[in-house]
């Protein structure tokens, strides 16, 4: 009994010494804590943003009352700054080259008459600088629309049809969890999680390889601390100031973005310090093979990168090849991303996360194992 | 300034390089490994989504219409069900993106036009799969909606060519598939690049932990000498990088390099001038290596992504964040790079980003020094 309440009290010495430095040196916690917030802030910012006022250039060859309708079309989809009507060709070669539009649109002379023809087809050529291929993409998809809304009316006057005859031939579309197909909806909760897991395996991974590289690890060994006891009282710290993190940048997003959580909010506490236990047993092997910090800094962008491919959050997992959807299923965050999407926005519980919430569990299992092996003889 | 203190520096410098070998390798190796993965993992081709389908009309016309959209790698049929609640619990369980409703009428309905008697139902914490399935569903259905309306166009009396919509010309230059990938991995240099930048701030910070700086001030070394010293080591670093990037660019992912390349390697190197200036900064002010790293992300990493317009166009930002774009190298960089390999421009066009980039150097590199005269004063 004497024994294991010395054994806490020693811990509980060593995480206050942790954390003296912590507030010594406060800039990381603080980047930890509100670091995340800040790229939140920014990714949520940009993803729910329109894409607007791309500039653009149209060279008017027809200038008749079509030619303007569809001027004035491009200018109502809110999509384009109309630089300047170009007097020619050149012009618009001259303005793509030094990548001053995004897009240039033609009207050739004769769409009037192709228009009002009863077999005519009216033309229009479009140029897209390539080269920044977001802009060019949304700029497409504008012009498209705008093409698509005038073609129809022209059919329609050509076949004598009212506009309602026409109403019931495009698929209905029903969107499920994220009813106002919000960006912000899918994409914050994934920076989320993925945040999360950078910075708490930045903080972890920086415990060990600091202390090495400062010469006060041995200071630290040869007091009368094992080295069990070293590893406890240097994983309170990571572990109180990520789950923290996790709760300040849950409120963050429910506020800023209206981001929900259906499912239920303990489960979804449960298992992010489960999670949290995961990431700080890499960090930690991270931490004791790094004899720098700078070392443990790059090992960890490389490991959270990799991380961040495999976790479906860019690209959807399933579209990659085999092997890597292999990988993906062993990796830690893939897992905790479905579980977080799953509980915030679906709502559902262990009943249908469970066979994620039993690979998480696997992965700790044989990662806290290892890592403790590995830490411990390290340290020894 | 003198040369040879200069070089004094630089060669204390290089040799901590080299003495750690596995963070030399670390240094040298991060950026590339960096770009690759980014790269990677922003712009995989979407195919292959996993749908259901909940046929009520069980017609040929239904059959066929499923069988047309389950062509090719684009949609994989995952199940073909027979309620919705079935719909609603893969969904649920993420097994698939979206599903398509047939409506009983949708043969009746098409026969007598009335309509495609469709809906798709999505998963909207994944809107890229279910976007995608959207369109690809949508692009179907108008194929065959056209199709089925050949032969009453026939009865009217009028050729199918009056039923064209407006034809699109669209051409599209410097990158003509489209693809985000090839624009992407020029923009990502200018971002992969902070990290000699911010191996800089971790040197300048090191050496305050190990208070080894105060030994080198008492040195006759200067001030503007001993910054500099530091910091071309981590230029060359990022200089290789540079030369190995376009490289590796054209075999691995087939991106084109148009430009000029000493041209490249010029304004790469007065990037890197202006990039690690900032990093100079942030090693100025601050006294230990986790700071450094904090602040890092703060100052390069997260504008760098965000604020340059590699993502997000600048055009459409706000007027203040537009204004800040400017005072950050990566933006000018940005464009430069995509001139280069994409649309083959020259010095002729590229010149005020590059006047821009060694000014933001020089500003910052002032800034440093002045500061730093002051911390140590």
């Amino acid at each position: 009994m004497l024994k294991w309440t010395s054994c806490v009290r020693r811990i509980w010495s060593l995480s206050i010494k942790e954390f003296i430095h912590l507030i010594n040196d406060w800039w990381m916690p603080a980047f930890m804590l509100f670091g995340g917030v800040i790229e939140l802030l920014l990714v949520g910012w940009a993803t729910s943003r329109p894409i607007t006022n791309l500039p653009l250039m149209v060279l008017d060859r027809d200038q008749s009352a079509a030619s303007r309708t569809v001027v004035t079309a491009l200018e109502n989809t809110g999509t384009f700054a109309l630089k300047a009507l170009a007097p020619d060709m050149e012009t618009i070669q001259d303005a793509l080259e030094r990548g001053q539009i995004n897009a240039a649109v033609i009207i050739p002379p004769d769409f009037d008459n192709e228009v009002a023809s009863p077999i005519g087809r009216p033309t229009l050529a479009i140029l897209l600088n390539g080269a920044e291929s977001i802009p060019a993409t949304a700029a497409l998809r504008a012009i498209e629309g705008v093409a698509s809304d005038m073609g129809e009316g022209v059919i329609l006057e050509r076949l004598g049809l009212e506009p309602d005859d026409f109403a019931g031939f495009a698929p209905s579309l029903r969107v499920w969890f994220n009813e106002a197909l919000s960006e912000a909806l899918y994409t914050t909760p994934a920076e989320l999680g993925l945040m999360l897991e950078f910075t708490t395996l930045l903080f972890a991974a920086l415990s060990f390889s600091r202390e090495r590289e400062l010469g006060t690890l041995e200071q630290l060994l040869v007091m009368p601390f094992s080295s069990m006891e070293i590893i406890v009282g240097k994983s309170i710290p990571v572990i109180l100031v990520g789950f923290f993190d996790f709760v300040l940048m849950l409120s963050m997003v429910h506020v800023a973005f209206g981001v929900p959580v259906r499912g239920s909010l303990p489960l979804l506490l449960i298992l992010a310090l489960g999670y949290l236990l995961v990431e700080l047993g890499k960090g930690m092997v991270i931490s004791v093979m790094s004899r720098t910090q700078h070392q443990a800094f790059l090992v960890v962008m490389m490991v959270g990168m990799m991380d961040f491919m495999f976790t479906g959050y860019a690209a959807p997992v399933e579209s990659m090849p085999q092997i890597v959807q292999q990988v993906a299923n062993v990796i830690p965050a893939y897992h905790w991303l479905t579980i977080l999407r799953g509980v915030l926005l679906k709502g559902v519980g262990l009943e249908v996360l469970w066979p994620n919430v039993l690979a998480l569990a696997i992965l700790g299992l044989v990662i806290g194992t290892f890592s403790l092996r590995y830490v411990r003889r390290a340290l020894n | 300034m003198s040369l040879r203190h200069l070089w004094a520096i630089i060669r204390k410098e290089i040799h901590h390089i080299m003495r750690d070998r596995a963070t030399f390798i670390l240094v040298l190796l991060t950026p590339i490994a960096m770009l690759f993965l980014m790269a990677y993992a922003l712009t995989v081709d979407i195919e292959h989504v996993p749908i259901a389908i909940l046929d009520f009309d069980r017609s040929t016309t239904s059959r066929a219409f499923v069988q047309r959209i389950t062509e090719g790698k684009d949609l994989d049929l995952y199940a073909l069900v027979d309620t919705l609640e079935k719909v609603e619990a893969l969904l649920l369980r993420g097994e698939i993106k979206a599903a398509l409703v047939i409506a009983p009428t949708f043969e009746q309905d098409l026969v007598a036009l009335r309509g495609m008697s469709l809906q798709i139902v999505i998963d909207g914490t994944e809107p890229e799969s279910g976007g995608f399935a959207v369109e690809h569903i949508g692009g179907r259905a108008e194929e065959f909606l056209s199709e089925a309306l050949a032969s009453y166009i026939q009865t009217l009396d009028v050729s199918l060519d009056s039923l064209q919509p407006i034809d699109l010309r669209v051409r599209t230059l410097y990158n003509p598939s489209l693809k985000p990938r090839v624009d992407l991995i020029p923009g990502l240099i200018s971002m992969v690049l902070g990290f000699p930048a911010l191996s800089v701030a971790l040197t300048l910070a090191h050496e305050r932990e190990h208070g080894t700086l105060e030994q080198v001030m008492a040195t006759p070394v200067g001030r503007a000498e001993l910054l500099l010293g530091k910091m071309i080591p981590y230029v060359i670093v990022g200089l290789i990088n540079v030369i190995v990037i376009p490289a590796v660019a054209r075999l691995t992912f087939r991106i084109p390099f148009n430009g000029s390349f000493p041209l490249f390697f010029l304004l790469s190197a007065v990037f890197l001038f202006a990039l690690l200036s900032m990093g100079m900064i942030l090693g100025v002010f601050i006294r230990t290596q986790p700071a450094a790293l904090a602040l890092s992300f703060l100052v390069i990493f997260f504008p760098g992504f965000f604020l340059t317009g590699i993502f997000f166009p600048i055009a459409s930002m706000p007027e203040i964040m537009r204004l800040e774009s400017l005072g950050l190298p990566g933006t000018h960089y940005a464009i430069i790079t995509r001139g280069l390999f994409l649309t083959g421009v020259g010095l002729d066009v590229l010149w005020p980003y590059s006047v821009m980039l060694m000014g933001l150097g020089i500003a910052f590199t002032m800034v440093g020094a002045l500061f730093f005269k002051k911390k140590l004063g």
